[in-house]
This record gives structure tokens, C-alpha cells and sequence, in this order.
């Protein structure tokens, strides 16, 4: 494509004036990222909240909460009741990965970097951008209403099963509500991806080509890609759930006992047809942000960069295939359990090479342990840990016992959620200096690394254990089975590192906030790297690029001696031709 | 107290009281070990890297990592864990699971059959009776107490009458959820008498941790005296009038 139709498809438009749509009905990219990382952050901190109370009942089954316990439960004067846990664990699990992580990392991250990254002046459809932020912003407001309804908030699960999701276990206004949230949820997640998809495809500059992008970009294609394919498959279970409880058809309600009606495992089909690609939509980016990271601050090019974006395309074939293994005991035949069982099993191979890219960027490196490094790194270490768990539940065999126990809570978490949770974090301090221009504080930051990463391995490491055990998940107290009764110091561990965990992320916050006022001012490329984020001033001008740039060469072109020779610096940017 | 955190920190499964729990503790045993090795071998080259090749005065080694070793290294490291750990967890468990989570006894006379009804927050058991015919007035009911004979297979066909349970025996290894519309089954081999608790492994509303019941192993004798209490019970008990009671159904046949 020539330099002439990039800049004829990407005029130089006017920044807007006015207040509200320069920073609230923006539809620059840059802003909306903001907007997308302002309600993930808030969410964070809400399902985090819960997560502490879920920990806390679970610790000490049947004492009331200290400090805020009165305020939050005064009918039972603080005690977490049975109905309050089955809430507190949905809205936990629902915020964490519709309205926390998701928007972080695609909505946040995605929208801030993609155009960045690819050298575009921002989205293929910035209205349909703008348009994604408010559909979520729509569906935060219904969710949190839930929060607020005469027989209690959701607490039919975050994957809410019919039959207790429809009127036969859930009656009440709440989980229609959550229905609808999540049927926007995705409206808004299936508006971006067909956003980025496009831009990605069309918005290249000149030069930039697919295997020149960086990981970051590649993976939130390949996520959107998912997102664009998958969710409509939830959107479709959720709107015959909402027929069901407000309607009265029955797709999902099954006559009384073994008499003929609809089927409740279709919805789980439905679920898990999205559910499966779902945890990969979320972990995509963060391993992205890390295999650039890795490269960007061992200062050397990524390992089998190519290899690696086979690796992943390889995975996003299989994930669209293995849904089944959420569904083992459901009676599933053995002719598909089998194949789901060797499915699921082959994710390992690509998933290990995609670790030795990673091990191989690292090694005989140069090193450095900046705090967005770290986090890097840490994510690699968590993910190791929760994906090879995974294996336990490929296998029919240990899945049956294994199923619906905390093995399964400690394996997602490790592997969807703090993975994730890292690769955001890495993002955040990674990026802070482009998005707000200024750094955040390094010492802080490796602070808030060393309290989240030890505490996230003791967390969910021993939840794996207590799996292993035989412990089922979402029991409001363990402590009502004999065989649990051994387990309940073991719980009462993992509730004080999590307890620990929640109070190291005041670290962040303070980092965050103070940064954002009082933080060193950031030059245009604090980390001496050559994508095209860091070629423009921090924070970017709102066309993002004067001229739109002509790409040279790969995004880790870092270490290279003739580059050193000729220029003094260890690093190449893309938009230079790279000496003779 | 730091002694009793030691001891449960150590990953011990329930007690073993089935005749296939072996074969499922096996594989479990060897994912430990092959992906304890697996993962303690990628956190050791992380960590030398680490260790050795940090730093602002080292001048990183510049490679794309396309030489022949390195795709050496990758099919290595794919392989191992393909045929290492995949491909033996795959043919032991595929083994395991035909001659016993999905070698349903439905020709074996030996067999003793029961369905169970799952509710919010109860299991009910329906045993056939003399007769050997479910849904008839000899039919035996309990609420949340199974009581099934040792060393020979146990046959369960489950529904449930409003949400999704799912019937957990941890000292058995197994579960299968009980589902709205649907008859599902499952059968183990108790090898040794005892009481044992079951569990409702899905999420199934508020008191979903209250729903628990026991399995009683019996030598045949005594479950023969049982049965003999029970069916007199049950004679005095049956109402004919009474639909709500009668939850059974026709055993139904392999599919």
C-alpha cells in the first residue's frame, strides 16, 4: 500500500473543542483507551473487594466481617449469610472478567496502543469506538443496579447455569438485569474487535507488515478475532436465557423431573462454545505485552518471533475446539469426551513453544528488572504454574474428580485472572509514562511486584491443593463436610495471603495517582525502545503521527552491533532505515 | 499450628474406597510429577537467566532465534511434552475410563441399581425392592442416607427435580452432574465397608453446602437385614395417592 493512500484513508482532522467531546464523547482513541482503563481500574477494585469478603467467610465461616461488616450486612449483624456468599463469588467472578480485566487490557490497552503501534492516526471507526466505550459504560450502570434489587443482587454463578439462572432458582428483577449487562458487555466487546480487525488489516503504515507488527498487536488482533467470532455465541445463550425469565418460553427449563421441555445443557454448550475462547481473549494481550516486554528489557530481539505467532495462531484454532472439557461430567459420550480429552491435551505443545520463546528471549540477555519487567516476568512464572495444571483437567480421568473443585479455582486463576492481572500491571506501568507523560515510581512499583507476585503463588498455588484435596468451589463453609475439616487452616492461609494481596494494591494506587500529578515528566522514549509508540511525544499529539511513518523494520530490533556501531544506541526504530 | 499448616499443606487425596480410585490416583500422581518437572525446569532457566544475565554493563547476545538449534529446541521441548506427559496421560486415562468410568454395567446381573433424585438441598434414593422394578409400590426410599453393598458394582441412573447437582463421591473419585430432563448414570465398585460423604459438587443456590448425604457400605448380610427393615418400612409408608412421592422411573436402558 502506498504512503499516498494511508494518508488519504487517515486525513489530519481537527482536534474537538469542546469539553464533552474532547474528554467525555470523545472518539479519539487515545481518550477512550483512558476511559476503557478508568472503568477497569474501578471494577478492579470492586471485585477485589468482594474477593476479600469471599476470603474472609471462608477463613472464619460464620464470623461477622470486621469493620465494614455491619455496613454491608446489617440484617445478619455482619455475617456473610449462605445467600450473600453465592452472590459475593458471582459478582466477584462476573466484574473480574467482563468489567475489570477485559476492559483493562482489549478496551484500555487495545485502544490506546493499536493505532500507536501500527502507525495509524487512530481506529477505522472511531464513532463505533466511541459507540463501545458507552454500550459498556451502559452495561457497568445495569450490572451495578443489580447490586441494588429487593431480593439481592446475582448469585446464580458468573457462568449462571439455567436452571437456577431462570425463574426455577433465581426470581427476582437482579439476574435479568445481569442477562442484560452482559448481553451489552459483549455488544460492546464484538463493536472494538470488529474495530480493531479492521484497522489492524487496513491501517497499517506503509512498511508495517504483518510480521513486522509487534506481539502486543498481533495478539489483540488474534483476541478480537475470537471476540468477533465467539461472543455472539454468548450474546445468543444470553438472549434465550432473558426469553426465559421474562417471556416464559422454556429453551433452558426442563419439564418437572424426566418429562419432556427444553434442555438446561444447551445453555452450557452455548456458554462454553464462548467460555473456552473467552479465557484466551483475556490472557492473548497480556502474553502479547510480555513477549514484548521480555524482548524490550533483555534488550534483544524476541526469540522465534515467527514461530511464536505460528504458536498462537495455532492455539486460537485449538481454543475454538476444546469447550468440551468444561462439560465432562455432564454425561457427555465417550466418543466426544476422547476427543475433547486429546484436543485440549494438544493446546501444550504450542503453549510450551510459545514458553521457550519466551525462556529464549530472556537468556543471554542484557537484563533489566524495571518494574513493568517484572511483571513480565511474573507473568510468565504464574502462567507456567496455571497452565500446566491445566493438564489435570484435559484429562477426563483427573477432571472428574478434579471438577468443580478449588483445582479448577486455583488453575483459572493462576492461568486467566492473576497471569492477566499481571500482564496488566506490566501494561500500566509500561505505558503510564505515553498515556499521562509522566513515570510512575520504580521503587513503589517493585514494591507493590514482590507483595503481589509472592501472595498470588500462595493464593492460588494452595487452592490447588486444597482441589487436590477434593474440596468442592463455592461453599459458603467447608467446614459442613467431615472430610473438608482438615482443610480449614489450610484455608485460613490462603484467606491471610490473599488479605496481604488486597492491601498491597494501596501500593499501586498511591503509585498511580501520585504519578499522575507529581511524577518525573516522561521524556518520548523513556525505555529506549524503537515501536512506534515511543517515536512521538509523550503523551502523543491527537493525531498521533504528523506524517504518517514508513516502517523499516521488525519492533525488537534491540542489540543489534551494527545499529550500536553506527548510531551509539542499542536499539533500532522502526521508522529508520536500518544502517548500511 | 505451624505443624498442622505443614501437614495439610501436603496435597493428600481423600481415602481410597473404590475399586477403580487407583487407576484415576495414578494418572493424577504422574501429572504431579511429569508437570513438577516440567515447571521446575522452565522456573530454572528463567532464574539463571536471571542470575547471570542481568544487568547494564552486559552486552545482550544478539539472536532472532531462527538458527537451526533454536528450532531444535523448540521441537524438543514441543515433543517432550507431547509424547512425555500428553500422550501417556492421554492412553493410561483413556484405558482407565473404558474399563471404568464409561464401562457402564448394564448387562452385569451383579449389579445394584439405584436412582437418585437430586433437590434443592436433599439427594433422594429410590431402591427397586424385592421386585427388582423401579417406580412400584415395594419400591424403597431414603432422603440424603445411600446404602449399597461392598465388591460389587453400583449403578446409579440420577435426575434432579429444579436445578443442576452434581453427585460427588471424593472417596470414590467420581461425579456426575444430576440434571433437569435428563437421566444421567454413574457406577463405582466400594472395595471396603464404612461410611463415606456425598457431596453436591455444583453451585446449586443458597444452601448448596448444605446438600450433603452419606454412603453406607455394607457387607451382603447386613445389607440384607437393611433391606428387610426397609421394604417393611416402605410397605407401611406407600400412599398411592400421594404424586409428589412417586420421582421414579422406568430403569432405562444403555443408550
Amino acid at each position: 500500500m502506498s504512503d499516498e493512500d494511508q494518508t488519504q484513508k487517515q486525513p489530519s482532522l481537527e482536534a474537538h473543542q469542546t469539553f464533552w467531546r474532547r474528554a467525555v464523547f470523545s472518539t479519539d482513541h487515545k481518550v477512550i483507551g483512558r476511559q476503557f482503563l478508568w472503568l477497569g481500574l474501578v471494577f478492579l477494585a470492586v471485585a477485589g473487594t468482594l474477593a476479600m469478603l469471599i476470603r474472609w467467610q471462608l477463613a472464619h465461616p460464620g464470623a461477622p466481617v470486621p469493620v465494614v461488616g455491619g455496613l454491608l450486612f446489617p440484617a445478619t449483624g455482619g455475617v456473610v449469610s449462605p445467600a450473600a456468599y453465592t452472590a459475593l463469588f458471582t459478582m466477584h467472578g462476573t466484574i473480574m472478567i467482563f468489567f475489570a480485566l477485559t476492559p483493562i487490557l482489549i478496551g484500555g490497552f487495545g485502544n490506546f496502543c493499536l493505532p500507536l503501534l501500527i502507525g495509524a492516526r487512530d481506529m477505522a471507526f472511531p464513532v463505533l469506538n466511541m459507540l463501545s466505550f458507552w454500550t459498556m459504560f451502559v452495561a457497568t450502570a445495569i450490572l451495578t443496579a443489580s447490586f441494588f434489587t429487593p431480593l439481592g443482587p446475582p448469585a446464580a454463578g458468573w457462568t449462571s447455569y439455567p436452571t437456577l439462572s431462570t425463574a426455577v432458582g433465581a426470581p427476582g428483577v437482579a439476574q435479568t438485569l445481569w442477562v442484560l449487562a452482559i448481553y451489552l458487555n459483549g455488544a460492546s466487546s464484538v463493536m472494538g474487535a470488529v474495530n480493531y480487525i479492521t484497522t489492524v488489516i487496513r491501517f497499517r503504515a506503509p512498511g508495517m507488515t504483518f510480521f513486522r507488527m509487534p506481539l502486543t498487536v498481533w495478539e489483540l488482533w488474534l483476541a478480537s478475532i475470537l471476540n468477533a467470532l465467539f461472543v455472539p455465541v454468548l450474546a445468543a445463550g444470553a438472549v434465550l436465557l432473558f426469553f426465559d425469565r421474562v417471556f416464559g418460553t422454556r429453551f433452558f427449563i426442563a419439564g418437572s423431573a424426566i418429562k419432556p421441555g427444553g434442555d438446561p445443557v444447551l445453555y452450557q454448550h452455548l456458554f462454553w462454545i464462548f467460555g473456552h475462547p473467552e479465557v484466551y481473549i483475556l490472557i492473548l494481550p497480556a502474553w502479547g505485552i510480555a513477549g514484548d516486554l521480555l524482548s524490550f528489557f533483555s534488550r534483544k530481539p524476541a526469540y522465534g518471533y515467527k514461530v511464536t505467532v505460528g504458536a498462537l495462531i495455532a492455539i486460537v484454532v485449538l481454543s475454538g475446539v476444546v469447550y468440551g472439557h468444561h462439560m465432562f461430567v455432564t454425561g457427555m459420550s465417550p466418543l466426544l469426551g476422547e476427543g475433547f480429552m486429546v484436543l485440549t491435551m494438544l493446546i501444550s505443545v504450542p503453549s510450551v513453544i510459545l514458553g521457550v520463546g519466551w525462556l529464549g528471549t530472556v537468556w543471554r540477555g542484557s537484563i533489566r528488572l524495571t518494574t513493568p519487567m517484572l511483571f513480565a516476568l511474573g507473568l510468565v512464572t504464574v502462567f507456567g504454574l496455571g497452565g500446566f495444571t491445566g493438564l489435570f483437567l484435559a484429562d477426563v480421568l483427573s477432571d472428574v474428580y478434579l471438577h468443580d473443585t478449588f483445582f479448577v479455582v486455583g488453575h483459572f486463576h493462576l492461568t486467566m485472572s492473576a497471569a492477566v492481572l499481571l500482564g496488566a500491571f506490566a501494561a500500566i506501568y509500561f505505558w503510564f509514562p505515553k498515556m499521562f507523560g509522566r513515570m510512575m515510581n520504580e521503587a513503589l512499583g517493585k514494591l507493590h511486584f514482590a507483595l503481589t507476585l509472592v501472595t498470588v503463588i500462595v493464593t492460588f498455588g494452595l487452592q490447588l491443593v486444597l482441589g487436590y484435596a477434593g474440596m468442592q468451589r463455592r461453599l459458603v463453609d467447608p467446614s459442613a463436610y467431615a472430610f473438608l475439616r482438615p482443610l480449614m487452616p489450610l484455608n485460613r492461609v490462603v484467606s491471610q495471603a490473599a488479605f496481604v494481596m488486597g492491601a498491597a494494591q494501596v501500593l499501586f494506587v498511591v503509585n498511580f495517582f501520585y504519578s499522575l500529578f507529581r511524577g518525573p515528566k516522561a521524556s518520548a522514549n523513556p525505555w529506549q525502545v524503537g515501536t512506534l509508540d515511543w517515536t512521538v511525544p509523550s503523551p502523543p499529539p491527537h493525531h498521533n503521527f504528523d506524517d504518517i511513518p514508513r516502517v523499516f523494520v521488525g519492533p525488537h530490533e534491540l542489540g543489534n552491533p551494527a545499529v550500536k556501531a553506527a548510531r551509539g544506541v542499542d536499539f533500532q526504530r522502526q521508522d529508520e532505515e536500518p544502517p548500511a | 499450628m505451624t505443624f498442622a499448616v505443614a501437614l495439610t499443606l501436603f496435597p493428600a487425596l481423600p481415602r481410597d474406597a473404590s475399586a477403580q480410585g487407583h487407576g484415576i490416583d495414578a494418572v493424577l500422581g504422574y501429572l504431579t510429577i511429569t508437570t513438577a518437572v516440567a515447571f521446575g525446569v522452565m522456573l530454572l532457566i528463567l532464574l539463571v537467566a536471571l542470575a547471570l544475565h542481568r544487568g547494564r554493563d552486559r552486552v545482550a547476545h544478539y539472536t532472532h532465534g531462527t538458527r537451526p538449534r533454536d528450532r531444535v529446541a523448540a521441537i524438543v521441548a514441543g515433543a517432550a511434552v507431547l509424547f512425555g506427559i500428553d500422550a501417556v496421560a492421554v492412553v493410561r486415562s483413556a484405558s482407565a475410563l473404558r474399563s471404568g468410568f464409561w464401562r457402564y454395567p448394564d448387562g452385569d446381573p451383579r449389579a445394584y441399581r439405584v436412582e437418585v433424585t437430586a433437590q434443592q438441598w436433599a439427594w433422594n434414593f429410590r431402591y427397586p425392592g424385592a421386585d427388582g422394578v423401579f417406580n412400584t409400590p415395594d419400591d424403597v426410599v431414603t432422603l440424603n442416607e445411600l446404602r449399597v453393598p461392598v465388591g460389587r458394582p453400583v449403578y446409579l441412573q440420577l435426575t434432579s427435580k429444579d436445578v443442576v447437582h452434581s453427585f460427588y463421591l471424593p472417596n470414590f473419585r467420581t461425579k456426575i452432574d444430576a440434571i433437569p430432563g435428563t437421566v444421567t448414570r454413574l457406577w463405582f465398585e466400594p472395595k471396603e465397608t464404612g461410611t463415606f460423604e456425598i457431596a453436591c459438587a455444583q453451585h446449586c443456590g443458597a444452601w448448596h453446602y448444605k446438600m450433603r448425604a452419606e454412603l453406607t457400605a455394607l457387607t451382603e448380610d447386613e445389607l440384607g437385614r437393611w433391606q428387610g427393615r426397609a421394604a417393611a418400612d416402605a410397605a407401611l409408608r406407600y400412599d398411592a395417592a400421594d404424586r409428589e412421592a412417586h420421582d421414579g422411573w422406568p430403569w432405562m436402558p444403555a443408550p
